[in-house]
Formats: C-alpha cells, structure tokens, sequence
C-alpha cells in the first residue's frame, strides 16, 4: 500500500537547525504535513492532542529525552503502533541495542544523508 | 622537666596570680611568679623532642611551597581573565556559526522553492545565491582562530594544573557522581563519539534487518 504523504509527521529535536534540515528533506520526499516539537514532553503532549503518522525524534534532549519520549510511546494504549526513527549522535551500541528493545523502527546515526532518511522511511512505511 | 611537671608549675602560679591582688602584691612578688612561670615554660619547650620541631619544620616549609605554587597557579589569572576569554571566544564561535547555517540554509530554500520559468534570471540568482553561501563559509576561518585561542587557554591551564599537582604530590581522590552525570548514565547519554560514529549505520542497519 502506498504512503499517505498527507499524514501528519512529528519532527522532534532541541536544535532548530536540524529540525529545518529534517523537514527540507521530508518535503523534498514529499511529505505535506510536518509538526515540530523542541523535546520529548512537547512532543508526547502534541501526540496525546493529535494523530501523527511517524515521529522522527533526536535522542539528547531536555527535560525528557527521546529515548523516554519512545518508551511512554510504547506504554500508551492510543499511541503505542506510532512507527518511530530515532535520528540521534548517540551510536554506542547499548544505545542502539536499547531503542530497539524499547520498540523503535529505525536508528539512523547523524550525521545522515537525505538517502539514508528516505531509505529508513519506506523500510518502516513502505514505498512511496 | 617532663610536661605535666611544667604544666602543673604554670597552673599553679597562674592561679596564685589570680587568686591574689596583684595590685596589692609587692612587685618583687609578682615578678618572681613571672619568673617561676617563664621557667617553666622553658622547662617545657626544651623538653620537647627534636623530632617533633623537625616536624613542624616540615609542615611550615610545605606550607610555605604550596604558598609558592598556588601563586605560580596564578588562579586569580585564569578565573578572570582566561576562562571568561575562553567563555566569550566559544560563544563567538556558537554565534557565527548559527549565522552561517541561517544564511545558507535560507539561500538553499530559496532556490528550492524558485520555479525556473526563465532560465536566464534562474541562473543569474543561483549564481548569486551560491557566492552568498561562499561568503558565508568565510566563518571557517575566524571560528578556527577562535578555537585555537581556547585550546591554547587550555592548555595553559592544564600546564599549570600539573605542574601544581606534581609539586605537592597530589593524588586524584574519589569524586561524587553528580546529578547531571547521574541522569546522562541512566538515560544513556553520551553525546556523539570522536572520529566518526561508535557504530557504523550498516552495523546499525545490520542489527534491524
């Protein structure tokens, strides 16, 4: 089945910079509808008032991080099928050994290229 | 004279002065307690042992070193001038960058967003859009020297730093974990690795295959 790329997508990152490259890159792909959030909780306040269809989120922030951001993810009945890729420098392997075991989708390792982020979309999506 | 003799005898003419009217004692009374009391007290010091002056020998002229050293330190140097130096230069640098990638990412979503209906304007402002990016990358040079003058900071002060440490013997002691190193082992946070990412996004790729 094809991506719906009207569906809403959660950018989540404490850097403004990035959260920009990411969302040039989803609408250089072709996604519509992209919502941004500068942390964690903002961002699990906006999934709680809203339906997102993938959340791409940074793992180093304050005061909740994007890892705790995909575990209460996981625990919430409403939202707990959201797919989710974590776009993070943290590349230690319990890091990426972890996000998995807490139910992410992908793990890309900045810095990335705009092949890779669409490479890890349709693998989590599926074409488009 | 053993100690306790000595302190007794000072106990006791102290007593003697202060239970007495030293107004209404005659003057060669009092200066003869005077006199049994400086006795005693040099009783008292000659007896101490000579390895015990040589000790506080010792402690004092360590005293005097770490006085030494902590003034080649130059603490007051570096808490007012280097690190605050340091501080602003790392500031400048966060700054000029910021600048740079706003100027070049506004310049590249310019030209993304341009439809090229006359391919003669079109090239006209890519070219012009492509110097003001150049331009832009002109921070490299500047934020280099700036980060150089904070690595020379550093340096400096760890220069000094050992040599202080080496001078007196210091030995690093147990440090208590704090709350922010707490929460960054906890959540594992351990910011990005040097010289290239700790796994590869194959190696990454490989364990979500």
């Amino acid at each position: 089945m094809a991506v719906d790329l009207s569906m809403q997508v959660l950018v989540v990152d404490d850097y403004q910079t990035m959260i920009r490259i990411i969302r040039n890159l989803l609408t250089q792909i072709g996604f519509k509808n992209i919502d941004e959030a500068k942390d964690g909780r903002q961002a699990l306040e906006k999934m709680q008032g809203g339906r997102y269809g993938l959340v791409i989120s940074d793992w180093n922030m304050e005061p909740m991080t994007g890892f705790e951001l995909l575990q209460q993810v996981r625990a919430t009945e409403a939202l707990k099928a959201t797919p989710f890729i974590m776009i993070t420098a943290e590349s230690k392997t319990e890091n990426v050994i972890a996000a998995k075991k807490a139910g992410v989708n992908n793990y890309i390792v900045k810095p990335f290229n705009a092949e890779t982020l669409k490479g890890k979309i349709k693998a989590v999506l599926g074409d488009f | 004279m053993a100690a306790n003799e000595a302190a007794q005898k000072i106990r006791i003419a102290i007593d003697t002065l202060k239970t007495s009217n030293v107004r209404e004692r005659p003057l060669v009374e009092v200066l003869g307690l005077s006199h049994q009391m400086a006795d005693a007290m040099q009783a008292f010091f000659g007896s101490l042992d000579r390895s015990i002056i040589s000790e506080f020998q010792y402690i004092a002229d360590y005293i005097q070193k770490a006085r030494d050293e902590i003034a080649g330190l130059q603490p007051n140097d570096i808490g007012n001038t280097r690190i605050p130096g340091a501080s602003q230069e790392l500031d400048a640098v966060v700054r000029d960058t910021e600048r740079a990638t706003e100027t070049i990412m506004a310049e590249g979503e310019r030209l993304m967003e341009m439809q090229p209906t006359d391919l003669t304007v079109y090239k006209a402002e890519v070219d012009a859009a492509m110097l003001r990016m150049f331009e832009a990358c002109s921070f490299q040079d500047l934020t280099g020297q700036r980060i150089k003058k904070v690595i020379t900071t550093l340096r400096h002060i760890e220069d000094r730093v050992s040599r202080f440490a080496g001078a007196l013997g210091v030995t690093d002691g147990a440090s208590k974990e704090t709350a922010e190193e707490a929460r960054n082992r906890e959540l594992l946070l351990n910011g990005p690795a040097m010289n290239g990412p700790a796994t590869s996004q194959d190696d990454i790729d490989a364990l979500f295959a």
